[in-house]
């Protein structure tokens, strides 16, 4: 991203005011606010029925907004309809025109401009270059494969040289092996074209894959937003936390608060975790994450003492063998089921269901959350 | 078919039984074209082949001039219903609220004919008298007629009888319409009746021909509404079933009957020969461009 | 990509056109409300005068506003009432009739036929309904009469001695006409409703051994209720309906509400016929009122949407 000292002097390219959108009693957003600078790949991300759809569909212009505005570039846009906005989008599936040809698909948006058809054809033939689909010209739609279908809506959206690009779960309807593959196409294609990229889905490896920075949308609300790493690592919401990676939620109360860290009474044990910056207060429920491949597991030698404010005493469950990775999961005292994820075959003698172990952790793995 | 250990002479059976049904309620009009060429006319003892009748019915003035009628109204009704159709049909889909829209467009094919045409009848009566009236106290004659029974009140009445019948088969190739299709063309640029015109459109064409040709054959038949709603004009069904009611059924009548069964047997033949040779080329095309592709 | 991205077409500044764009869109909203409002104009309002005018008074060649119940005392105290009930009676018995011969073809050629194929075979029963009902049933009078098709055909055969009378100008002459007539409704509203029974049902039931009489009471019917109610109404309806069956068809007593109707029209009656419309719409609407609370019609359209 060369341009963004440019991008500092232009508006940014999407720009969400305190948006909301209704059906009837069924609220779909909540006074989301986003902003999302030109040229970033911005991915949305969230349950099903979250809203991140409604959100990408009101930018586009397919929904009116209830309350709220949109602006792209600085300018409001919330009365115009899809066609007379910088946009165009990509859509889940079904969306190309199956009575024409990739060529005539991939031409229409031009041929709609007033472009003559020589020249709409070269340049809808150069996309097709682009993207990979050099010599199916003259296949119907029906003919393609389902990753090629999606690289024809691509070539139709990416040739109108529109400015932003949305796409709504482009890669929702393919294998996941040929979804790992496209997601790093999107992120090179993107990087190529420089244009924005909005991307909806639900998938946190895609998210992850093609993302600059990431949204978390879900019940209607923005919940938290920040750089791809940034939103994996260190989740600020519990949410967040229990929908990106495989993070352990263990709730308990506040037992001790002193200066940047406090200490969280779960299940008996007292576990210590940095405040950053969070206000908390004695007695407070609030919950701690921490990703399961940042806990270890060790059988406990005898001592029941509660350790050193890093580590939890369970009983030993069952081993769960996912191939390149093995999940332990471990029961607490209270009934919660914590999962430590090792390399396979990394530990050679594994517990019995019912032996005693010990949960432990580097101390700036845990993370608290208030909300 | 699907059932593989289905007894094939019970399939049989059962695709004899449906098509002697289908035989059995053309018998009529199948034995009503077989006395149409029989010179001996109804009842005779023997047969002889002619196309006298025919003759006849085409140099009668009056029932060509009635044709000329029918086929002006069936245009005109033609024109209005199916687009009212389209529209209402993709109202219906966007619709919130579906109940309304469907009552309204479906409940007319409830509506017996003598019913429909009788509540029309008195109702545009009523309004013409309505519409005089208040010429009268406004001093000008400009809204005497709007109303008096022509080829308006028929054009209206048909509608009614007809807009069901395109209202339906519109709604059923539309179901098979992806919306996402609309809106990707809205996303190129298109306004919405670009998108409709470019996009849409093409896809659902078979079903706005056949809802066509629904309207012009349910006029062409139609007897009932016409012959109540319609002004000093004759179309070929009611010359054909007062000449009927007046003198019973003359050779003649055979004639006209088997003319208006064959017109319409052959826009539905061609119809169904017509889809079932595209169905098959496209198909067949679809499989030969199809070669499997391994690349994503 | 340089070249794709500079002098854009659809960069951020379009504003030409934005206003025109919005009227047009909504000018092309008003224009879906065109077709229900021509209905309610042309059809939903006139239906409902009828109740209007059935109070309306009579006079020589045209009616005056007033308040009476004259025409439905006519109606109801006359042997109209009795025709009426008649007609209803041998409406349903035609009503049963097609449901017999023409449900299990629904079934078959949903069950049995291909996909692709199932539509056209639909078109089959297109094939007589499109040809003027009017025209249908004056052919009949050929196919009925003394030494019609039929009677001649068994005579041939020797099946019979006597040339059957009572198929003609009697109210069984009736029932087969509305029979032939409305027998292809009865498939088209059973193959619509019969898109309600996946076709995964019925191997279930093979699966499970379960017997014809179940399989069509506990299955079929329950799914497809909605569109067999349609359908048996539409015919229950027409038969009381049109006056041509019973007029061309019927005998002595073979009159139903349509040609009650006609006859008070000629006659110049026009309250009486208003009444009788009246009377036809209650019972339409009271009928569908009925299915709907029984088996919520709504659901007929539901494979379409």
């Amino acid at each position: 991203m060369s341009e963004t000292t440019i991008a500092k002097d232009m508006p940014p390219a999407v720009e969400v005011k305190n948006l909301s959108k209704h059906y009837g009693p069924v609220k779909a957003l909540r006074n989301v606010d986003l902003t999302i600078a030109a040229g970033e790949y911005f991915v949305l991300l969230g349950p099903s029925g979250g809203g991140k759809t409604t959100l990408l569909r009101t930018i586009g212009g397919f929904h009116k907004p209830t309350e709220g505005e949109v602006l792209l570039h600085g300018q409001e846009m919330g009365h115009l309809p899809p066609d007379k906005r910088p946009t165009t989008m990509v859509f889940q599936a079904y969306a190309l025109f199956p009575h024409m040809t990739v060529l005539q698909n991939v031409a229409y948006g031009l041929k709609v401009a007033g472009m003559d058809r020589r020249s709409s054809e070269e340049k809808a033939a150069a996309m097709m270059d682009v993207v990979g689909l050099s010599g199916f010209a003259e296949r119907k739609p029906h003919e393609l494969s389902g990753g090629q279908q999606q690289r024809v809506q691509l070539a139709r959206a990416l040739v109108l040289d529109r400015d932003i690009l949305l796409l709504d779960e482009p890669l929702a309807a393919l294998d996941a092996q040929l979804r790992k593959d496209m997601c790093l196409e999107l992120k090179h294609l993107q990087e190529k074209v420089g244009i924005t990229f909005i991307h909806v889905t639900h998938n946190q490896e895609e998210a992850m894959t093609v993302a600059d920075r990431i949204a978390l949308v879900a019940d209607g609300n923005l919940v938290e937003q920040g750089k791809a790493r940034d939103i994996y690592r260190a989740p600020v919401k519990k949410f967040t936390a229990s929908f990106v990676g495989e993070n352990n939620i263990l709730s308990g109360k506040i037992s001790n608060v002193n200066g940047v860290s406090c200490t969280v009474d779960v299940a008996g044990s007292q576990l210590v975790v940095a405040k950053r910056g969070q206000e908390v207060t004695h007695g407070q429920p609030v919950d701690l994450s921490i990703r399961s491949e940042l806990v270890q597991l060790s059988r406990a030698n005898g001592s029941n003492n509660s350790g050193d404010g890093h580590s939890i005493l369970g009983s030993y469950d069952e081993a769960v063998y996912l191939g390149l990775t093995t999940s332990h999961l471990v029961r607490l005292p209270n009934g919660v089921e914590m999962t430590s994820r090792t390399i396979s075959d990394a530990v050679d003698d594994l517990p019995t269901p019912g032996d005693p172990v010990r949960l432990h952790w580097q101390p700036e793995a845990i993370r608290l959350h208030t909300s | 078919m699907t059932d593989e250990y289905a007894n094939p002479w019970l399939y049989r059976l059962k695709w004899l039984y449906m098509l002697l049904l289908v035989v059995t309620l053309m018998s009529p009009v199948l034995y009503v074209m077989y006395i149409s060429f029989n010179a001996n006319g109804f009842g005779a003892r023997s047969y002889d082949f002619t196309l006298e009748w025919y003759r006849l019915v085409f140099s009668d003035t009056l029932l060509l001039n009635a044709l000329r009628w029918t086929l002006t109204l069936a245009v005109v009704v033609t024109c209005i219903t199916v687009p009212f159709a389209v529209l209402a049909a993709k109202y219906y889909k966007t619709a919130q609220n579906k109940l309304p829209v469907v009552f309204l467009l479906l409940a007319p094919l409830f509506v017996p004919p003598d019913i429909l045409g009788s509540a029309l009848l008195v109702y545009f009566k009523s309004l013409n008298a309505s519409f005089i009236w208040l010429g009268d106290q406004l001093g000008t004659t400009i809204f005497d007629g709007w109303f008096r029974l022509s080829f308006f009140t028929a054009v209206v009445g048909l509608i009614i009888y007809t807009i069901p019948y395109a209202f339906i088969v519109v709604l059923i190739t539309m179901g098979r319409y992806r919306t996402e299709q609309t809106e990707a063309a809205r996303a190129c640029g298109a306004d919405g009746w670009r998108a409709f015109w470019d996009i849409e459109f093409p896809q659902i064409r078979a079903g706005v021909f056949s809802a066509c040709s629904f309207c012009v054959i349910l006029v062409f038949n139609e007897y009932t509404r016409t012959s109540l709603l319609k002004g000093g004009f004759d179309t070929f069904t009611t010359v054909l079933i007062s000449q009927m009611l007046n003198t019973g059924m003359s050779p003649q009548s055979y004639a006209m009957s088997s003319m208006v069964a064959f017109t319409a047997i052959a826009i539905i033949g061609s119809i169904i020969v017509f889809t079932l040779i595209r169905t098959e080329s496209l198909t067949r095309m679809a499989r030969a461009k199809a070669e499997p592709v391994m690349s994503s | 990509m340089a070249t794709l991205t500079t002098n854009s077409p659809g960069g951020a500044a379009r504003p030409a056109g934005e206003f025109s764009a919005v009227w047009r869109a909504r000018l092309g909203r008003c224009a879906f409300y065109l077709p229900l409002a021509f209905m309610v104009v042309f059809f939903a309002l006139p239906m409902a005068l009828t109740v209007v005018f059935s109070f309306f008074e009579r006079t020589m060649f045209w009616m005056e506003p007033g308040f009476t119940l004259f025409s439905y005392h006519n109606f109801f105290f006359s042997a109209r009432l009795e025709n009426f009930l008649t007609s209803m009676k041998y409406s349903a018995v035609a009503v049963v009739i097609c449901f017999i011969f023409g449900f299990p073809i629904a079934v078959f050629i949903r069950r049995s036929i291909p996909q692709v194929a199932q539509h056209r075979v639909i078109l089959l029963f297109i094939l007589p309904f499109m040809v003027s009902e009017i025209i249908r049933v004056f052919a009949l009078r050929p196919v009925l009469q003394r030494n019609g098709l039929v009677n001649s055909t068994l005579l041939d055969w020797g099946l019979i001695d006597e040339p059957i009378t009572s198929l003609l100008y009697t109210h069984t002459g009736v029932v087969i006409g509305e029979v032939l007539s409305f027998l292809p409704f009865i498939v088209f509203a059973g193959f619509l409703a019969m898109e309600a029974v996946p076709k995964y049902i019925f191997e279930v039931c093979d699966d499970l051994g379960v017997g014809f009489r179940r399989r069509f009471q506990d299955v079929i019917l329950p799914l497809a209720a909605p569109g067999i109610f349609a359908g048996a109404v539409f015919i229950f309806v027409n038969g009381l309906g049109v006056a041509l069956l019973p007029n061309i068809l019927g005998g002595p007593g073979a009159v139903n509400a349509g040609l009650i109707a006609t006859q008070a029209i000629t006659a110049l009656d026009f309250p009486l016929a208003m009444a009788v419309s009246a009377i036809m719409m209650a019972t339409l609407m009271g009928l569908l009122y009925l299915g709907h609370r029984l088996f919520d019609l709504t659901k007929i359209l539901t494979p379409l949407n």
